[in-house]
């Protein structure tokens, strides 16, 4: 995809909300489509675990209700992250209240993902996945938007409230503590 | 484990695995990846994490989340069809001149009311927007600058109705947002033909 393209694709995206605004719900659906696993991807980069098709659907059903708000200045995919980012918040902060625990830690996050059932994966992707949860909240966060999601640091600034410079600093620091952490084997 | 002195090819590395770049961007990335082993490893590595961080991660149900979504709006408004040919009747030039005022003082107390962030994101016409389409059939991406807009059409509008419409038009302070915090409607749409 060429950037040529990445601009056609957030077109696509403005021209199935109108199709959705002129009444053909068709168009939702293909905008989830597009959407929904990122979103997921992005949930689990923030350590949510637990009911994500739920987050990921809270997430659309707030963007739906309020679509006037959305501006074209920025992709829709970075609008939909910083709605669930906002649930994700919301969420912590919650669980938190009830039952008095602290954020998920990194420890913790191992641990989940060490436990998770009948997974069968490739033991490199194992330890390159251990790596990734052992880096801070918000190393992990850069890390998975400029390497998964291919977001330009601009959009990633924005969505973790820094500057493109931190970001940048981050996401070379990420890749450098993964690798110091797969070089110890 | 060495980093390449080279900081704008390991910038690129990301974009480059996934696809995204240019054709002159990925090429220049291409040939510098043939000459230097270690951008090959961080290349590969890049896939592995790609590969990692969807491990766990459960597959989303499309069609379940989509039917939890609103409906789409509606698709008609008789009312402001109706509206636009009376627009040419009899007494078009006591309508011009309501439009004429309804431009002149309506815009200017909408422009006082706004506050200066807005205005800087008005003056800036090239954005678009994605205007909710409201009870219209045929709404399309408008400019920023057309924050208001009344569907009723002025034909509708008497003397009273104009002070009522003024009136309206003080009392907004906000358009449509772009403020990630806002995940609530901040669009007002009334089930009347004025909508603003
Ligand atoms: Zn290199």
């Amino acid at each position: 995809m060429s950037e040529s393209d990445r601009e056609g694709d957030a077109q696509v995206d403005v021209a199935l909300i109108a199709r959705w605004q002129r009444g053909d719900q068709r168009a939702a659906t293909e905008i989830v489509g597009r959407h929904a696993q990122a979103l997921a991807r992005y949930a689990a980069a923030q350590g949510v675990r637990e009911a994500v098709e739920e987050l990921v659907q809270d997430t659309f059903v707030r963007a739906f209700n309020s679509i006037g708000s959305f501006r074209a200045d920025s992709s829709l995919r970075t609008w939909l992250f910083t709605i669930l980012k906002r649930l994700v918040l919301d969420r912590q902060r919650t669980e938190r209240r009830r039952r008095n625990q602290v954020e998920l830690d990194e420890t913790h996050a191992v641990q989940e993902f060490d436990a998770l059932d009948g997974m069968v994966a490739d033991e490199t992707l194992v330890r390159v996945k251990q790596a990734v949860d052992r880096l801070s909240g918000l190393q992990r966060e850069v890390f998975a938007l400029r390497v998964t999601e291919g977001l330009p640091y601009s959009e990633i600034a924005t969505l973790v409230g820094s500057t493109e410079g931190a970001c940048r600093v981050h996401y070379h620091n990420a890749m450098r503590a993964v690798k110091e952490y797969l070089s110890d084997d | 484990m060495t980093d390449c002195p080279n900081g704008l090819m390991r910038d690129l590395l990301p974009e480059h695995a996934l696809g995204l770049l240019p054709a002159a961007e990925a090429a220049r990335v291409a040939q510098h990846l043939a000459e230097c082993a270690t951008c090959r490893a961080d290349l590969v590595l890049l896939k592995q994490v790609r590969a990692a961080q969807s491990l766990g991660v459960p597959r989303m149900d499309v069609a379940a989340i989509a039917s939890a979504l609103p409906s789409a709006p509606a698709t008609s408004r008789p009312a402001q069809r109706i509206a636009s040919h009376r627009w040419f009747g009899g007494h078009a030039w006591q309508y011009a001149a309501a439009a004429g005022l309804v431009l002149v003082v309506g815009g200017g107390i909408v422009w006082r009311a706004m506050p200066t962030g807005e205005e800087a994101r008005l003056a800036d016409s090239s954005r678009v927007v994605v205007a909710p389409v409201e009870s219209a059939g045929v709404r399309e991406p408008l400019p920023a600058d057309d924050g208001i807009s009344f569907g009723g059409g002025l034909s509708d509008l008497s003397v009273d109705d104009l002070q009522a419409l003024l009136g309206q038009m003080d009392s907004v302070r906000t358009l449509p947002s772009s403020d990630p915090e806002s995940v609530t409607p901040v669009i007002a749409m009334n089930e009347g033909g004025k909508t603003l």
